[in-house]
């Protein structure tokens, strides 16, 4: 039955509506023992649908599904967690105030019914903890995990329900890049022990080292069925688009003129009061990018936060914004200096998801004369204002009146850029400006950062997305616990370089 | 004041305080179960009011006292089925349709208590039963084991409840739906049946605390609860939805307003400052509250209806 | 789905407000025929059978010897819905509106000069708020406190007397006050305890507890909640003295005595003026002299020749002013 060449899961035909939308129109998919199969496209595209389709969180308008050869009828999570299907949501579904163990326990049946049996649940956990190198406590509650560990505490879930078919949904969207890696080989193990796995995501990179074949979803239809061998990322990208994308920007030459952004010897500490930030110097000049490479949680939130104002810095450093002393101003002061911020939790740091879309654009400015008329809003001008900049920034909302928090995350972030660009900032703080957005929005917001840089903004790009820091800075400074280890051009920066640096090896590197 | 540190009197305070206590502490324990489930009925008072009348009318018609707590249980068993309908399957605003049970029970227990009884009429109250042995024991004995059935059931289903919640299947399901219904859905969980059977239980002892409150009194009134069903909500948000705390705060609550009506007799608390006097167990209950206060948060999807869609 | 819940929602809240509204806008009594008959209505706090405040009223309208039509709205322990009865008993064209309850007097100052030809009557209140069509009314609550007082401490053997009242206002002071100073001066002690609250039985009932814990063996109180403490007192098998109505119902064989509002003597000649043109503008108040006040023993309990004396000499002493109740 575990030959690799058998289908373990067939749906033929699925096709499904929402009200005004055909989320899938007859999909074709197919998983074998063994393998990892990737369904790939942008938000929106119809994978989520599909999946929760197989979990029996929804029900197909029309289409056949056979499990292991066998027509199957899955109405509810219960028939698919039965029928061994496992699913990790791209959010988790985790009780974050119960034990690991208790979230694993949750809905099994008990041997000790009416009561848990928490103590036989923990003893399976740490089998197959160690089976799988998925190490984590069950006695802990989930609340105090890392985001990687919650991430294993699904997959456990999976692995307790005996699962044979997983589903993975976006699993590395919340992940660090050390994190995507340990989990890849974890899937990969699962995968090589006779496990069919479906593995969701739009991160090209992702897609074509994890995948033995790859099926391209776009507006609910599947528009491409491939494998990494016959394929590239671009496209890949092309087929997710439907047209062709620039993966990597070019950075076109341009004229680098005055420091805007200098920090000398600025120290910074974490929530828990140690340093995060190990005095650092370096400038940015109009006309630039500075991007600044790290593995996550090397102190880049934290000078992002000094420099945006929201975090104190340690005395004897000194923050400097178009030459004047910004070190311990207020977060409004310094954008009155000319500073634009484009925060890491677009939610709810950069927007505010209950606001409309025009209260969300005029979040920084509506205290100014420009929409306030003896001391109340004129809405005609906002909504001028607000109307004109959805149009410039390509904002997809129904109307500038929608709540924010219905927007798809790739809009939020134009929202955003858009309030922060429209104020001609001189100098741009963008902190992982594309994380979690469609390679579309991405490349668009690539191209608005390119085009501040020649307007003469001075820009710092703080990203996890090491694509991202290659392909938009003219320099590159590498953070690694808290000190700028190297500052290299863009031209020097390899990725195999910046990636040794990141990991805190520099002796190759200087020769 | 030396009047009061006096055995007896320390001993009635007591006894009182326990009585006090009853009805508040199955009401909150139901809300307790209710609440952990995601499920907020501001109809506790109103659950009261009906059961405790019904069991009232039940007594005076047939003199039956265990009659009468059946009766009290089938009333919060229907009230139950009514709430669980209107907020697990339609999804109604618990806010809202929870105010609509109270005051369906506060107009319909005063309807039917006036074409039924009219006058009110004093029927026989719920006897003490002591407990052979621990009844004997100098101080506690009395007002902890000379109590009646209810009383005991109500401090019983403490522990009861703790169990329930912390150490059975059931438990960990009403648990999870009240803190992340989407992650119980995923593994198969019913949340439509599990919080129905949480509001069931809750009900079901809301129905008891009224038949507690009116056994005790041995006589019924309209609005006889006065809000108490409110002030069981309440000490849930006390007690953290643990049920120690909320039976912590029943008995602080009962603790300080027998206190207080003892001090009254006594002249300790003159007439002169007696109705100020009469907030005391609200702001003894805040100020413990505030004294206390851990960080704890209520179940993430209290109040929230779940739907898949 | 979302629409049918809201119709559910508002048909629950619609279903609770139809069966208060049942009962608030009860019984429409007539005593009397149609045509010419007087209207009266009936604005009352707590149940037209509460065996307290609300029934006094309610039965000394159903005592008066005229030809008279009564409605009643009891219940209406929110007073912005008695005055809205209030009101819309005046627009039906009612011609004496009683708003029985010192909580309603300032609902009446807004509603009164609007209608100029209704008589509104109004009590527990000892002026009229300067308004020519309201009576007001008061009982003299201290008077029956004096006499229950004097034989409650002529039959106490401990001495100690518990007093379970409500809020500390109206007559419930009076009563008090009167009870206090006759069973003082009969050389017992006298605890009172002022609950706070009308309406709640529990608290009543654990205050009478209290006070016989303090030893007390004869118990009183006032206001609707008492039925809770009488409870108490009949467990306990202690004598209780009653007021307001005839509480005797509530425990045949220890009710000693209750002291009876006789409001129709008072309304009596309210009607009286209101017939020769006098819409209002006069303070009422019913005591033992003009028979508004009755003391009602019960039968039920025995009381020594001894006892029974004492008492009628103080309701004489009372009538002829050689008594002092000390309110």
């Amino acid at each position: 039955m575990n030959d690799k060449s058998n289908n373990l899961l067939e749906m033929r035909g699925i096709t499904k509506y929402f009200p005004g939308v055909v989320a899938n129109s007859d999909v074709d998919f197919d998983v074998r023992y063994g393998e990892v199969h990737t369904l790939l496209g942008e938000n929106g595209a119809g994978k989520s649908t599909l999946v929760k389709i197989l979990f029996g969180l929804y029900q197909a308008d029309k289409g056949d599904l056979l499990l292991r050869g066998e027509a199957m009828e899955i109405s509810s999570p219960s028939d698919a967690i039965s029928s061994r299907i496992g699913m990790i949501h791209q959010h988790f579904m985790l009780v974050p105030t119960l034990t690991v163990a208790e979230n694993v326990a949750l809905g099994m049946p008990s041997t000790r019914r009416p009561l848990t049996d928490l103590d036989k649940v923990s003893k399976k956990i740490s089998e197959i903890s160690e089976e799988h190198g998925l190490a984590v406590d069950p006695a802990e509650i989930v609340e105090h995990l890392s985001v990687g560990e919650r991430q294993r505490v699904e997959i456990i879930k999976a692995l307790y329900r005996d699962a044979e078919l997983l589903v993975l949904d976006e699993p590395t969207a919340v992940l660090t890049p050390k994190e995507v890696d340990d989990l890849f080989v974890i899937l990969r193990r699962m995968a090589d022990n006779g496990r069919g796995l479906i593995f969701i995501s739009h991160k090209l990179r992702e897609v074509m080292s994890l995948s033995d074949r790859i099926t391209v979803l776009r507006n609910g239809q599947v528009v491409g069925a491939t494998t990494p061998g016959e394929t590239s990322r671009e496209e890949l990208a092309q087929m997710m688009v439907g047209r062709a994308v620039r993966l990597t920007p070019d950075l076109p030459p341009n004229e680098v003129k005055e420091s805007r952004l200098s920090l000398n010897n600025v120290s910074v500490k974490n929530d828990s009061d140690t340093l995060a930030v190990d005095n650092v110097s370096f400038e940015v000049r109009a006309g630039e990018i500075l991007g600044i490479a790290g593995v996550s949680g090397n102190g880049q939130r934290e000078i992002a936060e000094a420099i945006a104002g929201l975090r104190p810095i340690e005395p004897n450093g000194l923050i400097e914004i178009n030459g004047s002393n910004v070190s311990d101003t207020s977060t409004r002061s310094r954008r009155d200096q000319g500073l634009g911020f484009i925060p890491e939790e677009r939610v709810p740091d950069g927007a505010i998801p209950e606001f409309t879309v025009e209260e969300n654009l005029i979040l920084v400015d509506h205290e100014t004369d420009d929409f306030v008329n003896r001391g109340l809003f004129s809405f005609d001008k906002i909504s001028e204002h607000s109307s004109q900049l959805v149009s410039d920034f390509n904002v997809k909302t129904p109307s500038v009146n929608t709540p924010t928090s219905s927007l798809s995350g790739g809009n939020i972030q134009k929202v955003i850029l858009a309030r922060e660009l429209s104020a001609s900032p001189s100098v741009l703080l963008a902190c992982q400006p594309t994380r979690g957005v469609d390679i579309g929005a991405a490349e668009y917001i690539h191209n608005r950062l390119i085009e501040q840089r020649e307007l003469g903004t001075a820009t710092l790009l703080i990203s996890e997305d090491l694509d991202e820091v290659l392909g938009l800075s003219d320099r590159v400074a590498v953070m690694y616990e808290g000190k700028v280890i190297a500052v290299v051009s863009g031209e020097d920066a390899g990725r195999e370089k910046v990636g040794l640096l990141m990991a805190g090896i520099t002796e190759a590197v200087d020769a | 004041m030396n009047d009061f540190f006096t055995s007896g009197v320390l001993v009635a305070t007591a006894a009182s305080a326990i009585r006090l206590a009853t009805p508040y502490l199955l009401a909150s324990l139901g809300e307790t179960i209710g609440q952990r489930s995601g499920v907020l009925n501001l109809g506790v008072d109103g659950v009261m009011l009906l059961s405790a009348f019904f069991s009232y009318w039940t007594v005076l018609q047939t003199g039956n006292l265990w009659l009468a707590v059946v009766v009290a249980l089938a009333v919060g068993v229907i009230m139950g089925v009514l709430y669980g309908i209107i907020t697990v399957f339609f999804e109604a605003t618990q806010g809202i349709s929870g105010i609509g049970i109270f005051i369906f029970g506060l107009g319909f227990s005063d309807l039917m208590f006036r074409q039924q009884v009219g006058t009110p009429k004093p029927v026989q109250r719920l006897p003490n039963v002591d407990i052979p042995v621990l009844a004997d024991i100098p101080y506690i004995g009395e007002p902890l084991f000379q109590r009646s059935l209810l009383t005991y059931l109500a401090f019983a289903l403490v522990p009861l409840t703790f169990l329930l919640l912390n150490k059975t299947t059931f438990g960990l399901n009403i648990r999870s739906v009240g803190e992340n219904p989407q992650a119980a859905d995923s593994l198969g969980v019913s949340v439509e049946r599990t919080r129905f059977a949480a509001i069931l239980i809750g009900n079901t002892l809301a129905g008891l605390a009224g038949a507690a409150l009116v056994l005790q009194l041995g006589i019924f009134q309209p609005n006889l609860t006065q809000g108490m069903g409110f002030i069981a909500v309440a000490l849930v948000y006390f007690g953290a939805w643990r049920p120690l705390g909320v039976m912590g705060g029943a008995l602080l609550y009962g603790l300080v307003n027998a206190t207080v009506l003892q001090w009254k007799s006594l002249g300790i608390i003159p007439v002169s400052i007696s109705d100020l006097a009469g907030m005391a167990p609200a702001i003894v209950t805040i100020g413990a509250l505030i004294l206390l206060a851990r960080r704890v948060n209520a179940p993430a999807a209290l109040t929230k209806p779940f739907s898949r869609h | 789905m979302r629409k049918k819940l809201r119709l559910i929602s508002s048909l629950i809240a619609v279903l609770g407000v139809l069966a208060l509204g049942a009962t608030a806008c009860g019984s429409d009594d007539s005593s009397g025929g149609g045509g010419g008959a007087l209207t009266m209505a009936i604005v009352a706090p707590s149940a037209s059978d509460d065996l307290a405040f609300s029934q006094s009223m309610v039965d000394s309208v159903n005592a008066l010897d005229r030809d008279i039509t009564v409605q009643v709205t009891d219940g209406t322990f929110i007073v912005e819905d008695a005055a809205a009865a209030i009101r819309g008993y005046a627009e039906d064209g009612v011609d004496v509106v009683i708003a029985h309850g010192t909580q309603f007097g300032a609902s009446l100052a807004e509603i009164a000069p609007d209608f100029p030809d209704t008589t509104f009557v109004w009590g527990t209140a000892t002026d009229t708020q300067g308004l020519d069509n309201v009576f007001a009314y008061a009982p003299a609550a201290d008077e029956g406190g004096y006499v229950n007082g004097v034989v409650a401490a002529a039959i106490s053997s401990t001495g100690i007397i518990g007093v379970v009242g409500p809020v500390e206002a109206g007559d419930a002071v009076s009563y008090i006050n009167g009870f206090t100073t006759a069973a003082e001066a009969g050389g017992a002690t006298v605890n009172v305890t002022y609950t706070g609250s009308f309406g709640d039985v529990a608290l009543a009932a654990e205050a009478a507890e209290a006070h016989l814990a303090n030893n007390a063996d004869v118990l009183t109180g006032t206001a609707q909640m008492v039925v809770g403490a009488v409870g108490v007192a009949s467990d306990a098998g202690v004598p209780w003295f009653g007021t307001q109505s005839n509480q005797t119902s509530l425990d045949p064989d220890l009710v000693v005595a209750s002291q009876v509002y006789h409001w129709e003597f008072a309304l009596e000649e309210m009607l009286e003026l209101r017939d020769n043109g006098t819409k209002g503008g006069q303070t009422f108040e019913i005591n033992l002299e003009n028979g508004g006040l009755v003391i009602e023993f019960n039968d039920g309990f025995e009381l020594s020749d001894d006892v029974k004396a004492a008492a009628d000499a103080a309701i004489a002493g009372i009538i002829d002013g050689s008594i002092d109740t000390g309110a």
